[in-house]
């Protein structure tokens, strides 16, 4: 019996040490399968993860956007306060995460004058693609502050709350 | 053996047969049972429950196929069984963050999954069926899934153009030129340019031995209260990197480069005469400064300031810092550098300007004693006179060392080859690759991140010096090389590679002879050739008047409002500026666009005021356009507009910016014909009146 005992006890041991393996590896880091990053704008020790579609949206912003939905620029002076009405930085979450995806996808194709708003803000139909855009509005919601959540019910698409 | 007995097997033969039976059976049964439970069952179990909770579960769950997936490509030699586990990878609606892996959809990219199956990009193993064996190094199978911040090198595995959508290989393509790392290692797609490190043969008569000894201990010569210059927010450090000398090799090197001294092709002679002019030493610096603000120097060097106690460099990083350049250089040398830098090194991308004595001296006197640190060399023992044993030896360390790679030195053949040959290194397995006792885990990437670190690390003998990379920067580096893969080996891919498109602008005769002494390629890119500090001039003849050009290359003014580069004033003949703007006219144009179809005359003062309306009403130009003192800082000041483009280009830029410049930021409208026309006409009313500076020229009357 106390054969049978021992090779019952094995898989056990074998078991265990298992599980013990694989409690202690490491917490995975979260910018490791990151496609790439970006600084948290309300605070330069925070680094973002971004996935594809975000890292492209991130490229394009810094194109196309960053001039006046930013404080800074890369070329010096944000042209933000040169403007009446104020554009929204572009990770202002108390503002834009109440507009839908598609809203936005809006206001970028068609301009600001289409959806009743000023006319400082150009359409970017014709320059960017549909992909395009999605991707900027994926990348403005990566950096949201307050974060951005998915809400449940869709939201209008042809205004902005 | 009776005969009752025959055919009978005894007892213990029974039992042996009984037995391994049993085994046999038990040894033909883990087979089968290793199937049954394998791993991908239980994904695909799941991944039938989880699509049960989709709101399209029902054609979520007609996509579905049980088994073993696999995309076959047979001329890519590619089989990848990843969508047996991966099920959703193709289904649009599961793209979603919140969908669980293996599950989640491929985010759209521009090739399609089942045309390039997976590990073409990914790596990892496409024929196993386990998660280990798929993804990780296993004995059988040495290349790994590469993690996915390194995964634009797949991208540059076929395409050695540059492409927009992959900025981290792009940047580690311009680090590996930047750092000259094909001095020493064979990378393809980098042609070697004709000077690496400045060329050495004369260096004695630029800096004194002290000073070579100061770079070659601490190659920094601005340093903060930390030890650390920033540059844009990044920790900085100087090209050149840092090589471990041992105890009196570094006064043996000094020694050798010191003596290389011989006179100056170029004089260094100023005029007494203008030397005498000065009243005071007072009215001859700040004059010297005022002039060099007025040439923009700092558009290519740097210059160092203290802002809330951190030092930072301001300015450009094409010509070395100048920080302290008073306490580097021979005054001598200055002079006759800047009189005709290419007279010292022939291939430097510095422009020879047309100097004038008096400006010459004053620059150079107020970069002489201005930029200067009377403690730079304290810290240099006292070298004493060289001795001919430390030039001998100097020599000597100067070929072990590998400096002939980047260096040029009279004397001293080139070392080819000095380094490695990286043009497969990104292709590497883990039983080609050395890891000394380095504790890191044994894959590829994480040799290519411990090398460029630390190369001692994984080769404790190695001769590769001391690089400093952040880790952004570092993450780039690895990407690129990761991405030298080598030919491939199957004939599919080779017919997919992309070459790089490389076209050398290059004119002749005297606007060619104009181009190459003031390098208007180091800032100005031509026909896909030339650098992208300025404009683009590719169809400059086609945007600007003739006239207009004359007056800017006499007086550059800037044509944005936040621009804190400025072409420098070169300081042009008359003749050198009509022959560049008869050459931009004539060549550099764009083939869409006549400018004698359009016909400025032709337009109806209503137009204009009706464009004018349709500029700060209906489109709001301003938010982006400056007129005068007001308007936005995004595109060009249009002040002078009226004086300054064709008609015709105005009219094309309206239709269709991004067609005659591709990848600018104006947006593209649809404007009708009528709206385009009123645009241009009122555009051409805005002129700024002439500031008197510079008189009109023979033969730009009109």
């Amino acid at each position: 019996m106390k054969r049978y005992a021992f090779l019952l006890a094995l898989p056990l041991l074998v078991g265990l040490t298992a599980c013990h393996a694989r409690r202690t590896a490491q917490k995975p880091d979260p910018l490791r399968n990151a496609y790439g990053t970006e600084v948290d704008w309300n605070n330069s020790d925070h680094l973002i993860p971004l996935d594809y579609e975000q890292s492209q949206g991130k490229r394009l912003f810094y194109i196309y956007c960053v001039w006046c939905h930013a404080d800074s620029t890369p070329a010096g002076p944000s042209n933000r306060y040169n403007l009446t009405p104020t554009p929204h930085l572009m990770n202002d979450g108390a503002v834009l995460n109440s507009m839908s995806d598609q809203y936005l996808d809006n206001i970028i194709t068609l301009g600001g004058s289409a959806m009743g708003k000023s006319a400082m803000m150009p359409p970017y139909g014709n320059t960017l693609t549909q992909a395009e855009i999605r991707h900027i509005i994926a990348y403005t919601r990566a950096i949201a502050e307050p974060p951005y959540h998915k809400p449940n019910r869709p939201l209008p698409q042809y205004k902005a709350r | 053996m009776p005969a009752e007995q025959m055919g009978q097997v005894p007892k213990r033969l029974r039992v042996i047969y009984a037995v391994s039976t049993v085994i046999f059976v038990a040894v033909l049964a883990i087979s089968p049972i290793r199937d049954h439970f394998a791993v991908w069952k239980r994904y695909q179990k799941r991944y039938v429950e989880f699509v049960g909770t989709r709101a399209n579960s029902r054609a979520l769950k007609a996509d579905f196929q049980g088994g073993i997936n696999q995309i076959w490509l047979p001329k890519l030699n590619v089989t990848d069984r990843c969508t047996t586990c991966h099920l959703g990878i193709s289904e649009a609606s599961l793209l979603d963050g919140s969908v669980p892996q293996p599950f989640r959809a491929h985010p759209p990219i521009p090739h399609h999954i089942e045309a390039w199956g997976c590990v073409v990009c990914h790596r990892g193993q496409g024929l196993a069926t386990t998660v280990r064996e798929a993804h990780e190094t296993t004995l059988a199978w040495e290349k790994p899934l590469l993690p996915i911040r390194y995964i634009q090198a797949s991208c540059g595995g076929c395409h050695q153009n540059s492409l927009q959508q992959t900025p981290r290989l792009d940047r580690g393509r311009e680090l590996l030129v930047k750092y000259n790392c094909e001095g020493c290692h064979r990378i393809p797609g980098i042609v070697r340019p004709a000077m690496l490190g400045p060329d050495l043969s004369n260096i004695g008569a630029e800096v004194s031995r002290a000073w070579i000894y100061k770079w070659l201990k601490e190659g920094r010569t601005v340093l903060d209260s930390s030890g650390d210059v920033v540059v844009d927010g990044y920790e900085m450090h100087p090209r050149m990197p840092r090589f471990r000398f041992k105890k009196g090799e570094v006064r043996d090197l000094s020694a050798f480069l010191s003596s290389l001294n011989s006179p100056l092709a170029e004089s260094s002679k100023i005029d007494p005469a203008v030397v005498a002019a000065w009243p005071n030493r007072a009215a001859l610096l700040s004059y010297g400064q005022l002039r060099f603000r007025q040439m923009f120097c700092t558009d290519c060097h740097a210059l160092a300031v203290v802002r809330l106690g951190q030092t930072e460099l301001i300015g450009g990083d094409m010509g070395p810092e100048l920080t302290k350049v008073g306490s580097k250089v021979n005054p001598d040398w200055l002079v006759s550098w800047l009189r005709n830098p290419q007279a010292y090194l022939p291939h430097a991308l510095m422009p020879r300007y047309n100097w004038s004595d008096k400006d010459l001296y004053a620059v150079t006197q107020y970069m002489l004693n201005t930029f200067t640190d009377p403690k730079l060399l304290g810290d240099v023992p006292k070298l004493g006179p060289t001795t001919a044993s430390e030039v001998k030896q100097g020599r000597k360390l100067f070929v072990a060392k590998g400096c002939r790679s980047c260096h040029v030195m009279q004397g001293i053949p080139p070392q080819k080859d000095f380094g490695p040959d990286l043009s497969k290194e990104g292709a590497k397995t883990v039983s080609e690759l050395f890891f000394a006792n380095a504790k890191i885990p044994h894959t590829l990437t994480a040799y290519l991140r411990a090398k460029i670190t630390n190369p001692l690390s994984v080769d404790p003998k190695g001769r590769m010096p001391q690089y400093h990379f952040g880790s952004a920067d570092l993450n780039a580096i690895t990407t690129a090389l990761l991405s030298l893969t080598g030919t491939p080996t199957n004939p599919g891919f080779a017919l997919l590679t992309v070459p790089a498109r490389r076209a050398k602008f290059d004119p002749a005769g005297e606007f060619g002879r104009i181009y190459h002494r003031f390098k208007c390629f180091d800032c100005h890119r031509i026909d896909g050739y030339g650098g992208t500090l300025a404009p683009d001039l590719s169809f400059e003849g086609s945007r600007a008047q003739r006239a207009w050009l004359v007056s800017f290359l006499h007086n550059p003014q800037t044509l944005r409002p936040t621009l804190t580069v400025r072409m420098p004033q070169f300081n042009f003949t008359d003749q050198q500026a009509n022959a560049i703007a008869n050459y931009v006219d004539m060549v550099l144009q764009n083939p869409s666009i006549n400018r004698a179809a359009v016909n400025p005359e032709s337009f109806a003062p209503e137009m204009a005021s009706f464009g004018k309306e349709l500029y700060f009403v209906k489109y709001e130009c301003q938010s982006c356009h400056t007129i005068g003192a007001k308007g936005g800082y995004v595109g060009p000041s249009l002040t002078n507009v009226g004086n300054w483009m064709n008609a015709a280009w105005i009219e094309a830029w309206l239709k269709d910016p991004q067609a005659l410049i591709p990848g600018t930021i104006e947006p593209h409208r649809d404007f009708t014909q009528p709206q385009i026309q009123a645009l241009t006409a009122y555009l051409l009313t805005l002129k700024q009146k002439s500031s008197g500076g510079v008189a009109p020229l023979p033969g730009d009357a009109k």
